[in-house]
């Protein structure tokens, strides 16, 4: 016995460090992502996870009589030392203490249906995926292979483990065995995990007593533990920007939001009277003065958090707008992560900008809280370079100086005689457009709008970078006019980098500077002219 | 041989070459005197002008064709119209076709339109010197940046300039080759970093007494072609700092690093890994101690002729260091040392005999053993500063007198060992151009008459307090060294007009200080006013018994006085005003403490230089009482005040 201990410890040395690391924390998690980098069933494995830890777990408790959400039964720490005595007295008492429990048994057995039957799904997914997809076919079956792999280990790790649980004499032999198929799953770090908890459990019991408990809520907790995380890293993910998510196709839903419905002022509805409110939180508020049956905590919770024990398809979004690279039958489509998203992006991307800063008269915007935001900076915006593109920091438009040939900071319009009273946005705007190639004097017509709007354009393009490059927005995104760029944020109606596409160049003049030579996006607006 | 004859033979190639064999300003002054031929040789041949009076300014210009450098910085009244004006006519545009170097230091009158006139009309132009116009912003930076193929550009003390201003500079003059900032506060390390981008050729760099950080030196390293970079006096750099100019900047030949607080002796290592042609180093006033593991890192700096180690503590076998591993070295400066001894020195001088340059300013414990030393083995010595040393007796200038001969200055402020049979002994060093004998109480006439029989070159001397000083000695001293130009006679309290007298015969002398004459009366500075009339700096402060006929003969004789002080003297609202309004190019003017002179003559006075002054020193009282309008007039033009 004692050698099998030392071999097992041996073997799981790295597990056990995978151990603590999940009792301590993220860090493992986007391990456990990308290794598997799928998610469809990283909800299921996770459930199966965690109902799975509970037979090898009872099967110990068998001699410890605990269960892994209660707390330590002082029983057990007192039973404890005899099982340290060797694997005798603990099969002894095993069997002495408890026979199996046919609910568990048939908890057990339901979900590994359930398991099979999602697998089967995503098998029937990926057949018929394939006569679709025709990009990359090596590296989409490699994954789909994987990701097979992965889950029919899973199942039948927990087969051999459930089997465990009903020949107690059989206990340790099981356990070794499982590490052998969970050694062999390989990439399957859950299955790991799972098992490291089960083992763990037992060489503490071999070394220390008093860990042991915690050693046992801990294991227990795995599961909850995990969920916890995947919510947390998932909410994460809504903040990110979207280039950090590299799902494959299939591996999540994707729910399109029509139109209206995006841009409805309220998304939640009162069934019985139709009052409609931004948030389920405050509907579900309201549901209590139509009855006492909403007062319920059940009624009163949020809906989500039940399901969670259901399996969690992941979601995302698709932009209703055609042609646009939210837009799901987009080539490189890129999903959004929330409704919230869709919302902004929808509002932002495609829709008119209705919002007018009310201190510059200039800026318009479509979403309000960009309104908000940018009205907290209006105004301070006094790092000015050449070519008109305002900074609100100083290292910003330093950094953009050093980045361009021959854009120079301006000095501040206080101080400069030949420019005087708000810029006209809309003529400038035209006249730079319109008139390619020809002087421009800022002095008589101050530096104008569209390009003092650039600055933020830059940054608005690093929240929304995909919409930016995209090539597709290009050429269909066409509100006619000179709105034929995609419009990020913030964004006003030219973008930044049409000034920097090679095309004319026109000599600028600023006052009390020299001349320079400034790439226009003139041939970039010419093309929409036309 | 009758005049016409000589000219015939001489054509006027062969004129040009005579006259550009001339040296100084004065022998071309009379080469322009003799005829007309002689003259348009000048004109077509000067390649630089320094033009002392505005009145003057246009015809000069319009005459001299070919000029390449320009010196306004002593030229009153330039600003902006007066530019305008200059350029407002093509055909008098010929002077700016070949212009490179314009200097327009203090030019403070001037503004950026001016600037940008003056830049924009001369396309050629690849140095400016804009240092000390304290009222330059990024404005004049940006018109500065019109001067695209500008290679070297002095802006010290421009206090307005931002990062913005330095941004366009780097951005519009992307040719920079030498760029001094010194004092230029606003400028951050934001700024420099963009300069670094901007301008890859710059050689040399002067960023003392910013607000820069380390970060700037990373900015800094990446500039490939950097030979001089000075950095003193930036207390926010740090070893961190000076890591990142390890094995970068591969061609830097002077590195100074004085004043910054912050470095310790470990910054050294970082200045000499991967610099080895390091060729001065200077690290005065940051270094508290010198390991001696950290000077062994010298061994690699082969080159190095200058090292700078003030106010550091030393000990012998740092000397013993830097004599075995720094051969060629030329120049050493340990002014304010502490621990420097004669061991160290004599371990100095047996292994760096090329020494030309040593101060030992402050090194108190020094004896005539060292000097002795130094002396025998380091017989090239051009520059020796004893300031302080108290224990130079008369042997070490003796040792000095008879192997240094080369010896141009000296400085033995406040050396109480020196007396007159030191100076005979120093009289030896015939080649001495500076001598500095401040608080030297025990020397009198009779020393001072050997210093000016043997020493005829001398052209700065410093009697500062030197008591045992009276007319007699000043008698033999203009008698000798006709060639001073610099003389300070403060609080030399033996000397009376008579001794001005002779001061008068002094036909180069530009700089007097003497301050606290008590005896002198408004004879004696008539006959210095009537007699050196190229007096620039005059320094009465204290010399309570001269009145207005003396400052009346003063306005009528000095007229290049460019500076005075004539705060506590007795001068009255009219002598002021004469002062003020005839000396045409006095810019600097300190009056406090004139007790005879009322607000009405103030405001007088002040009236008649508003047009020319830069720097007014007066009683704080005048600020409320004097009128706003004449204030302001004055600070509009540029002038600078400070209140006493």
């Amino acid at each position: 016995m004692d050698h099998k201990e030392n071999t097992w410890t041996k073997s799981f040395s790295s597990g056990n460090e995978l151990l603590k690391n999940i009792s301590t924390g993220e860090p493992s998690f986007p391990n456990f992502d990308s290794q598997q980098s799928q998610e469809k069933w990283e909800d299921p494995s996770v459930l199966d996870y965690r109902t799975r830890i509970e037979p090898p777990i009872k099967d110990f408790k068998q001699h410890s009589e605990t269960q892994s959400s209660l707390p330590c039964n002082p029983n057990n720490q007192v039973k404890l030392p005899v099982q340290e005595d060797g694997q005798m007295d603990g099969s002894l008492q095993s069997s002495k203490i408890q026979d199996w429990d046919p609910r568990t048994m048939l908890n057990n057995l339901s979900f590994l249906e359930q398991k099979i039957h999602q697998l089967q799904d995503l098998v029937h997914l990926i057949v018929g995926r394939r006569g679709q997809v025709f990009e990359r076919p090596d590296e989409l079956a490699a994954q789909q292979q994987q990701l097979i792999t992965a889950d029919l280990t899973s199942i039948i790790v927990q087969l051999i483990s459930t089997a465990g649980s009903l020949l107690p004499s059989v206990k340790h032999n099981t356990l070794s065995n499982t590490t052998a198929v969970g050694q062999l799953g390989g990439v399957y770090l859950p299955s790991m995990v799972d098992l490291n908890g089960g083992f763990q459990l037992q060489d503490n019991g071999e070394s220390k007593v008093s860990d042991q408990s915690n050693q046992i809520d801990l294991a227990g907790n795995i599961g909850n533990e995990q969920i916890y995380h995947m919510e947390e890293h998932e909410s994460k993910d809504e903040e990110d920007a979207d280039e950090g998510e590299n799902l494959p196709p299939g591996s999540y839903e994707i729910l399109q939001l029509e139109k209206e419905e995006i841009l409805a002022p309220h998304t939640h509805f009162c069934t019985i009277c139709g009052k409609g409110f931004k948030r389920d939180a405050n509907l579900r508020m309201h549901m209590r003065g139509h009855g006492d049956e909403y007062k319920t905590p059940a009624a009163l919770a949020k809906p989500n958090k039940e399901s969670s024990s259901e399996p969690i398809l992941l979601k995302r979004y698709s932009c209703p707008y055609a042609g646009c690279k939210r837009n799901k039958d987009h080539k490189k489509f890129q999903p959004l992560k929330t409704i919230l998203c869709v919302k902004n992006h929808y509002k932002r991307t495609h829709c008119d900008k209705s919002y007018t800063c009310s201190r510059c008269n200039a800026k318009k915007f479509s979403v309000i809280a960009d309104l908000k935001t940018h009205e907290k900076h209006c105004g301070k915006d006094k790092w000015l370079c050449s070519c008109g593109t305002t900074f609100s920091r100083k290292d910003k438009l330093f950094g953009h100086i050093a980045l361009f040939q021959g854009h120079t900071p301006a000095i501040s319009i206080d101080e400069t005689k030949g420019q005087s009273g708000p810029p006209d946005r809309g003529e400038g705007n035209e006249s730079i457009s319109k008139v390619r190639s020809i002087n421009f004097n800022f002095s008589s017509g101050a530096p104008s709008g569209s390009e003092v709007q650039n600055a933020v354009d830059v940054k608005a393009g690093i929240e929304d970078p995909a919409s930016y490059f995209s090539p597709l927005n290009f050429d269909t995104c066409n509100f006619g006019g000179f709105h034929e760029f995609p419009r990020p944020p913030f964004e006003d109606s030219e973008s930044s980098f049409s000034f920097f596409i090679p095309g004319s160049s026109s000599n600028y003049t600023v006052p009390g500077s020299c001349n320079y030579t400034k790439k226009t996006g003139g041939e970039s607006s010419s093309n929409n002219l036309e | 041989m009758s005049p016409i004859s000589l000219l015939s033979v001489l054509t006027e190639d062969l004129l040009v070459r005579v006259y550009t064999r001339l040296g100084s300003d004065s022998d071309r002054k009379t080469w322009r005197i003799v005829c007309k031929d002689f003259l348009r040789v000048d004109l077509v041949s000067r390649r630089s002008l320094r033009i002392l009076r505005f009145e003057f300014l246009q015809c000069l210009l319009f005459k001299y064709t070919n000029l390449d450098s320009l010196d306004l910085s002593v030229c009153p009244r330039i600003e902006d119209g007066a530019i305008s004006l200059l350029l407002s006519r093509p055909e008098w545009l010929n002077w700016t076709r070949c212009l490179t170097r314009l200097t327009l230091s203090r030019a403070t009158g001037l503004g950026h339109s001016g600037l940008e006139l003056l830049f924009r009309a001369c396309p050629r132009l690849e140095a400016v010197d804009v240092s000390y116009c304290w009222g330059y912003g990024d404005m004049e930076a940006s018109a500065i940046s019109c001067a695209k193929g500008l290679r070297e550009l002095r802006m010290d003390k421009c206090l307005g300039v931002t990062d913005v201003g330095l941004a366009r500079i780097a951005v519009g003059c992307g040719k920079l080759e030498r760029l001094s900032l010194k004092w230029c506060m606003e400028i951050s390390d934001l700024g420099v970093d963009l300069l670094c981008k901007k301008c890859l050729d710059l050689k040399s760099l002067d960023v003392s007494y910013l607000k820069l950080t380390s970060e700037s030196l990373r900015s800094i390293a990446s500039l490939p072609k950097l030979e001089v970079l000075a950095m003193s006096g930036c207390p926010f750099v740090d070893d961190v700092g000076l890591q990142f100019l390890e094995n970068r900047c591969p061609l830097l030949q002077v590195i100074d690093v004085s004043r910054c607080e912050f470095l310790t002796s470990s910054s050294l290592q970082s200045v000499a890994r991967g610099h080895n042609g390091l060729l001065q180093l200077n690290a005065g006033y940051c270094l508290l101690g010198l390991p001696a593991t950290v000077l062994h890192c010298l061994k690699d700096l082969k080159n190095l002729n200058t090292i700078r180690i003030d106010g550091a503590r030393v000990s012998d076998s740092i000397f013993e260091i830097i004599s075995s591993n720094c051969k060629s070295l030329v120049e050493i400066g340990l002014s304010k040392c502490v621990g420097v001894t004669d061991m160290g020195i004599m371990q100095l001088v047996s292994g760096c005999v090329d020494l030309k340059i040593v101060n030992l300013t402050c090194c108190r414990s020094i004896t005539d053993a060292a000097i002795s030393a130094l002396a025998k083995s380091c017989w090239k010595l051009v520059c020796l500063k004893l300031e302080s040393c108290d224990k130079v007796t008369e042997k070490s200038l003796n040792q000095l007198g008879s192997c240094c001969l080369g010896l141009e200055e000296i400085d033995l402020t406040d050396c109480s060992g020196v007396d007159d049979k030191g100076l005979k002994y120093l009289s030896g060093c015939s080649e001495l151009l500076c001598l500095k004998l401040g608080l030297c109480t025990n020397i009198s006439d009779k020393g001072l008459a050997y210093i000016a029989f043997n020493c005829t070159r001398i052209s700065e001397l410093d009697l500062y307090r030197c008591t045992g000083i009276g007319d007699d000695g000043l008698a033999a001293l203009t008698n000798g060294c006709k060639k001073l130009m610099k003389l300070n006679l403060s609080y030399c309290n033996g000397v009376t007009d008579r001794g001005m007298q002779y001061i008068g015969h002094l036909k180069e002398l530009s700089d007097l200080e003497m301050r606290g004459l008590i005896n002198i009366t408004s004879v004696g500075l008539t006959a210095v006013a009537a007699g050196c009339k190229r007096l620039a700096e005059l320094d009465l402060k204290h010399c309570e018994k001269i009145d207005d006929s003396g400052f009346w003969a003063l306005a009528y004789y000095s007229r290049n006085m460019r500076q005075i002080n004539m705060s506590y003297c007795a001068v009255s609202d009219v002598g002021l005003c004469m002062v003020m309004g005839n000396l045409t190019r006095l810019q600097d003017a300190k009056l406090v403490h004139l007790s005879k002179v009322t607000v009405k003559g103030f405001e007088l006075a002040l009236r008649a230089c508003s047009v020319r002054i830069r720097k007014l020193k007066l009683n704080s009282r005048l600020r409320l009482v004097l009128s706003s309008e004449t204030l302001e007039t004055l600070h509009a033009r540029g002038c600078m005040f400070s209140w006493d």
